[in-house]
């Protein structure tokens, strides 16, 4: 008698394991947007390393150079000012972290008016960098409606010269872009709210905790996970995202005060016709905001895994 | 009827297929070329210029790509790189169209034969010589100078037909101005400018015509005591002498040189003989009977350049590489340098002609204007459109530091050479 093996009895080719159901659907799924990331992210950052390997010329063909490039870069003192104006801009990161729970708190708390303040903060993002950066140069102008409007209140020492002093202007700038942007970080805030239990809350509250003792032992630790995900955004839009409102508010001056590093490849790549200089100043870029990037993200994976 | 009606149709059918099969020939004859601009002179007069060609050249037709002077370069960079966009651009004489030469086809003889009806086309040529290779034609010229207005030069009691010459002349010209609650020199509009159009003007007080081509390879140091000295006179003008607006040196820039000299509100503005900001534009505001133009003050007496008027030609085109439609191009830009364009730019675009043969009856009547034809007489090299692009950008910020008292000129000398160091265009 010939035995024979139906398909249950069949062994399995590896004890212990088992294909996933769904494993070519979840590998076509993900697949587009590996494609995405490699076609858009992967091959630029690859071919923008090589460029800055060659030295160039207006328009004319590049030489190679090796790493010139990023020895002219080390040794020019606005590069290192770029950076430093970065660091400057990221430690600020927790007021755009805290600033905008706040206001989602309060807003989740059904304070008054609290539909009117919902829609109003989200406005700002609505409108383009570009126009952001147009209206708040007549705003803060010597003359313009802030100064005015402080003159007016009795603050006038207040009234000050925004965009034209070296530490006055790096502020606003930085505080125009937490404008236009804390909008979003409310909204995203809300939403990780909407998941914390109504119950969780009144017991807190019947057991006499105030507004504060609810944001920071209750609140926080449950939506850590979406801080995490603001913190990083905000990590990476202060770095890389800021150049809109560089070109229309400041154009990184007065003089350098204001320049950051990706207005700096900007001026290196399409104004000095510099593009392998240009292109090196944004590998360093790439790495600095990996770096911290990273960084932000392990803290926040730490914290995920309940360590304490 | 019914046979009547079928034979309409039918006529009406091989009339439709006759003119299906007779538009692509015709389209075939008509080329269109797309020209990268950012409309000097203003719409008016580009669609006046673009009309006045296509009547000349039938077979023609211009499709305008305009684009904000400050985007401009930002929107042609992509096409160089891509090798791929319009048949015609636009760039400034100098530097800027030797840095994208090969961009730019190389202009054939009988093209460039075009320019002899101009006074000088060497700001499409290769190192500003005709002899070397030419990239493009322009037609229209630029230059710094002073305007003055006369309404509040009187009424601060000095003799408006007789402005100051020089720079002691203008320190009390300056005093009596501001005693009236006016500014002196309205001064400015954002970004580069208000350096870039000063710096030739005192430059030219202490570099000979040797130096200024020295500056243009890179062969003068800013270390130099000529530019250092350069450095500190324009420095000076925002500083110590307090001659200009305190808001030029603002990012915000509001108002702006232009604003507050065209409100009648300074005596002085530092700007530019055509384009933005030009005779024309004053004229219009402040009327005709106000406004004069005149040399810069005189800093150093017996500098030999220092009464020649800084001139350039301002805008070039040239026709692109990888453009199919070269000989069409050529043509557009043959016209532009032809003398039916001469007398629009002078009769509607404000501009300053660079062709010999403007009639002068459709010159508008402008006493600034006749002055301003007067001082172009006198050329010398403009030295500001020789610096690099790190050069001018450096120059327009440290400018802005000095004056808002952040930074001293020693180290903006020295941020200028580092510049000069860095320029690709100036390596050796």
């Amino acid at each position: 008698m010939i035995e024979t093996s139906s398909p249950v009895d069949r062994p399995r080719s590896r004890p212990g394991k088992r294909r996933e159901p769904g494993g070519l659907l979840g590998i076509a799924l993900v697949v587009p947007a590996i494609v995405l990331v490699v076609v858009f992210k992967l091959i630029p950052l690859v071919r923008a390393f090589i460029l800055s390997l060659y030295e160039t010329q207006g328009f004319a063909d590049p030489t190679f150079a090796w790493f010139r490039n990023y020895q002219g870069m080390l040794k020019d003192p606005t590069f290192w000012g770029s950076f430093r104006n970065a660091a400057l801009v990221f430690l600020t990161l927790p007021v755009w972290i805290m600033l905008p729970l706040l206001l989602a708190l309060l807003i989740f708390q059904r304070v008054p008016g609290w539909k009117l303040f919902r829609a109003a903060y989200f406005l700002p993002y609505m409108i383009a960098p570009v126009v952001v950066g147009i209206m708040f140069r007549q705003i803060l102008a010597p003359d313009g409606p802030l100064n005015a409007m402080l003159i007016g209140i009795g603050l006038a020492p207040f009234a000050t010269e925004w965009l034209n002093g070296s530490s006055s202007a790096l502020f606003s700038l930085t505080a125009v872009a937490l404008w236009a942007f804390f909008g979003l970080g409310v909204l995203t805030y809300l939403s990780g709210l909407s998941t914390v239990s109504d119950e969780v809350i009144e017991a807190a509250r019947l057991d006499g905790a105030g507004f504060w003792t609810l944001l920071v032992y209750i609140i926080a630790p449950l939506l850590k996970s979406v801080i995490g995900y603001w913190t990083v955004l905000c990590t990476s839009s202060m770095l890389i995202w800021m150049f809109p409102l560089i070109y229309a508010l400041t154009r990184g001056g007065p003089g350098k005060a204001t320049m950051l590093p990706e207005y700096l490849v900007f001026l290196t790549t399409f104004e000095f016709l510099d593009r392998g200089r240009g292109a090196a100043i944004g590998m360093a870029l790439f790495v600095f905001a990996a770096a911290i990037s990273a960084f932000v993200v392990r803290r926040m994976y730490a914290e995920g895994k309940g360590r304490t | 009827m019914k046979a009547s009606t079928k034979a309409m149709w039918r006529s009406a059918a091989g009339a439709a297929a006759l003119l299906a099969m007779a538009l692509p020939a015709m389209a075939q004859d008509v080329t269109t070329i797309r020209v990268l601009n950012w409309q000097p002179g203003g719409p008016d007069y580009w669609a006046k210029l673009v009309s006045a060609f296509e009547a000349a050249n039938p077979d023609v037709k211009v499709e305008l790509e305009t684009v904000p002077f400050d985007r401009y370069p930002s929107v042609q960079g992509p096409y160089i790189t891509t090798k791929s966009g319009p048949d015609v651009m636009e760039n400034n004489a100098g530097l800027e169209l030797f840095d994208r030469r090969v961009a730019y086809v190389e202009l054939p003889a009988d093209v460039k034969a075009a320019g002899d009806q101009l006074i000088t086309y060497a700001g499409g040529c290769l190192n500003y010589d005709t002899a070397h290779a030419c990239y493009g034609l322009p037609f229209g010229y630029q230059g710094n100078v002073m305007y003055y207005n006369k309404a509040v030069l009187k009424q601060a009691g000095l003799d408006p037909e007789n402005p100051p010459k020089t720079w002691d002349e203008m320190v009390a010209a300056c005093k009596a101005i501001i005693a009236i609650g006016k500014t002196c020199l309205a001064h400015g509009m954002t970004g580069v400018f208000p350096a870039y159009w000063n710096f030739p003007e005192v430059a030219k007080n202490y570099l000979t015509a040797d130096d200024i081509k020295a500056v243009m390879t890179g062969d003068l140091p800013w270390t130099d005591p000529k530019l250092v000295k350069t450095l500190e006179a324009m420095a000076s003008i925002g500083t110590t002498r307090g001659w200009i607006n305190s808001s030029s040196p603002s990012i915000s820039m509001l108002p702006d040189g232009a604003d507050i000299f065209q409100s009648g509100n300074a005596g002085f503005a530092s700007t530019i003989i055509a384009d933005a900001v030009n005779w024309s534009a004053f004229d219009a505001a402040l009327g005709d009977a106000n406004v004069g133009a005149m040399h810069w003050p005189v800093l150093v007496a017996d500098a030999p350049q220092a009464t020649g008027f800084s001139g350039v030609e301002s805008s070039v085109f040239g026709v692109s590489a990888w453009s199919t439609k070269q000989e069409a191009a050529f043509m557009f830009f043959k016209f532009t340098a032809a003398t039916e364009n001469a007398n629009l730019l002078a009769s509607i675009g404000g501009g300053i002609s660079l062709n010999k043969n403007v009639d002068p009856t459709v010159m508008p009547k402008s006493q600034a204007l006749n002055q301003i034809l007067e001082i172009i007489k006198t050329p010398i090299v403009h030295v500001g459109v020789l610096l690099s692009g790190q050069e001018a950008d450096a120059l327009g910020r440290g400018w802005q530091e000095v004056t808002l008292g952040q930074m001293t000129v020693a180290d903006w000398t020295a941020q200028m050479q580092q510049a000069l160091e860095a320029s690709p265009s100036k390596r050796k």
